[in-house]
């Protein structure tokens, strides 16, 4: 690969974690046969729970953040529970006490706190052709699609070293030709609310680690995002096409691609084959975090309908904030609006046993991240089912 | 013996050779205070990272593996280096972090535990002072949708009664391609062989010699073969009945390399 006099710099002569950043970006330019390095205008980091990282990425990121400093902007994923009510969510102090001190050396860095997996939904919005190195999987899967900027599926590590360089390899999703479909849905048939999970979660199946080309279906920034998030979940899919909804949509080249149809009963036979639970004990919404019309839209429905278990909402801080009065209606009913944190990273197994969701990103990861039994359903009628 | 390998993580350590036949996971695998292997499936339950040359296919598990990498490294209890067949990014990850040299590319039938091994991922090789290389041809005779298999002669130097292709010492710094041409007239009598493809070298270990085996496909015009005192037996069979014949060690790995290689080497 071939590095620039700057770059062949900051590898000789940068700081500790710069060189450190710098190898770890040349190897996987290297593994993944990049020429070189491409400027980025801004990261979004994951590995921020500390029921993921644990000690070990507790261990590595207060080291590293000694003298790493973000060259570009920087956001970061959620924690592994919220800070600000954590006690009352009966988490143990030691992690609480260790998942700060990660929040302490992500921010020492100069990454910038939201704690959130939908930073587009946040003000970080990349255009239309930028380079950018975002890991988590829902916000590589919009990025790419939904806004048209490039970035490859990063992983923890990989991101925070382009964040440092300001650059990240150039392959896979960074080029056009990384970007072209593998694959054809057909979907002649009405697709609405949980119905977007369902068809993300049965076509990342399929797809595998290549790139789904959806026709027949449009959809909103809104449903998009949570297709995204379940392709992104049970497939390697780090981005989409769906004719005339995404921008990317006319250079696709469909010719000689498998196709698939998708009928309403591959939806919920998909619904089905992701519930393996018969009671629940949480009502969860999340994963990705609520926006700020999903969280008014979820307390009104609360409120009309109580529920007799508990709701716990996940969403940023900045939501939270901005929607005083479907926070205050969710918890009138019994329910907790969580910030700085999201549904599968964070700490649950410790109370409950079977988890409720709307949500394909969660049922997907749900079992083996949580040990949770799943039910998967429209919120409406878990709403009605739990009245 | 000297093996080429591809640059994952920069620098140079020597070590005694661990080595694990399943992919690694250092979540789990090692325990993350001392370094000490953890997973039996690796075959080396017990045995300490420190200090050893670690080779292992790919790695397998959660991301965190590359913080548990790091850590090892830090408390000086980490590899000295690290070798896989194919790199990926956990471990390359955690390698970088940790100051690990790291190569990959590498046929770990070559190597076994307890080996003496440098490590020079600058340089791009692996060093096994206490081992020789031969190298040696092997080709896989094709007509009609079958390979010829030969039973070596109790005569033979080497693997006396298996199984095995037409195969033969490659001599000074002969061309691989001209010997297995040769190896096909001497030993079946057969002309007019036409090369279809190489494959990538196997290594295969017998003490202290690593046989490096370079696969050949060759097809045939006929199957009148004429043996001569090197082999007493021949079988026309198909791909698939391979694994029925007591063989040489990695004949079938040999077999997939000649037949289904991604690139064709010429000469």
């Amino acid at each position: 690969m071939h590095l620039t006099a700057t770059q062949e710099r900051i590898l000789a002569d940068g700081t500790p974690s710069q060189r450190k950043a710098m190898g770890i970006l040349c190897a996987i330019g290297e593994m993944n046969g990049a020429k070189r390095l491409v400027r980025i205008t801004c990261a979004h980091v994951s590995g921020a729970s500390y029921k993921l990282i644990g000690d070990p990425g507790l261990e590595f990121l207060e080291d590293f953040a000694r003298d790493a400093r973000v060259a570009v902007p920087t956001t970061v994923n959620p924690l592994g529970t919220d800070l600000r009510q954590w006690k009352a969510l009966g988490v143990p102090p030691a992690f609480a006490e260790k998942q700060a001190r990660i929040a302490q050396a992500y921010e020492g860095m100069g990454v910038r706190p939201i704690y959130s997996c939908v930073p587009y939904e946040l003000g970080a919005r990349p255009g239309l052709g930028e380079h950018i190195a975002w890991s988590e999987s829902n916000a590589t899967c919009f990025a790419n699609s939904v806004l048209g900027a490039r970035t490859n599926r990063e992983g923890g590590p990989s991101a925070l070293a382009a964040a440092l360089v300001g650059a990240t390899p150039e392959y896979g999703l960074h080029l056009d030709e990384g970007r072209q479909p593998t694959i054809v849905f057909d979907v002649p048939t009405r697709v609405e609310g949980l119905g977007w999970s369902l068809l993300g979660l049965l076509a990342g199946e399929e797809t595998g680690d290549g790139l789904p080309f959806f026709r027949g279906i449009r959809g909103t920034e809104a449903d998009l995002k949570w297709l995204g998030a379940s392709l992104a979940s049970s497939g390697s899919v780090g981005m989409f096409h769906m004719e005339r909804t995404t921008p990317e949509w006319r250079r696709a080249n469909l010719r000689g691609l498998r196709i698939r149809r998708i009928s309403p009963k591959d939806l919920e036979m998909t619904r089905r084959e992701y519930t393996d639970g018969t009671d629940a004990d949480l009502i969860a919404l999340g994963s990705p975090q609520l926006s700020a019309t999903e969280l008014r839209k979820i307390a009104a429905l609360v409120d009309r309908r109580p529920p007799r278990i508990p709701v716990w909402v996940f969403s940023s801080r900045l939501v939270r904030e901005a929607c005083p009065e479907a926070v205050e209606a969710i918890e009138r009913n019994g329910g907790r609006v969580l910030a700085d944190t999201c549904l599968e990273v964070t700490l649950l197994e410790h109370r409950f046993g079977t988890v409720a969701t709307p949500s394909g990103k969660g049922a997907y990861y749900l079992p083996s991240l949580c040990g949770q039994k799943v039910i998967l359903d429209d919120i409406e009628r878990l709403l009605e089912r739990y009245a | 013996m000297r093996l080429p390998a591809r640059r994952i993580a920069p620098g140079r350590a020597e070590g005694l050779a661990l080595v694990s036949g399943t992919p690694f996971s250092f979540v789990g695998g090692a325990d993350p205070a001392t370094g000490t292997v953890l997973d039996d499936e690796t075959g080396l339950r017990g045995e300490r990272l420190a200090d050893r040359i670690f080779a292992f296919p790919h790695a397998k598990g959660s991301t965190v593996g590359s913080y548990v990498l790091y850590g090892l490294a830090k408390r000086g209890v980490g590899p000295a280096a690290i070798v896989n067949v194919k790199a990926e990014t956990i471990v390359a990850v955690g390698a970088i972090l940790g100051g690990i040299p790291m190569v990959d590319g590498v046929d770990l039938g070559g190597l076994r535990t307890g080996d003496r091994v440098v490590v020079d991922a600058e340089a791009g090789f692996l060093d096994l002072p206490d081992v020789s290389a031969k190298p040696v041809v092997s080709v896989f005779l094709h007509n009609k949708g079958r390979y010829l298999l030969v039973r070596r002669s109790e005569a033979v130097g080497s693997f006396p009664g298996r199984w095995s292709a037409v195969s033969g010492y490659v001599e000074g710094d002969e061309d691989p391609r001209t010997r297995a041409a040769r190896e096909i007239r001497e030993e079946t009598g057969i002309r007019g062989a036409r090369f279809r493809r190489a494959g990538s070298p196997v290594v295969a270990r017998d003490a202290d010699t690593a046989y490096v085996v370079h696969p050949f496909l060759f097809d045939i015009p006929h199957r009148r073969v004429r043996l001569d005192w090197e082999n007493v037996e021949k079988r026309w069979v198909r791909a698939a009945e391979i694994s029925s014949f007591d063989t040489v060690p990695r004949l079938g790995d040999v077999m997939s390399s000649a037949l289904s290689s991604r690139y064709v080497r010429k000469g």
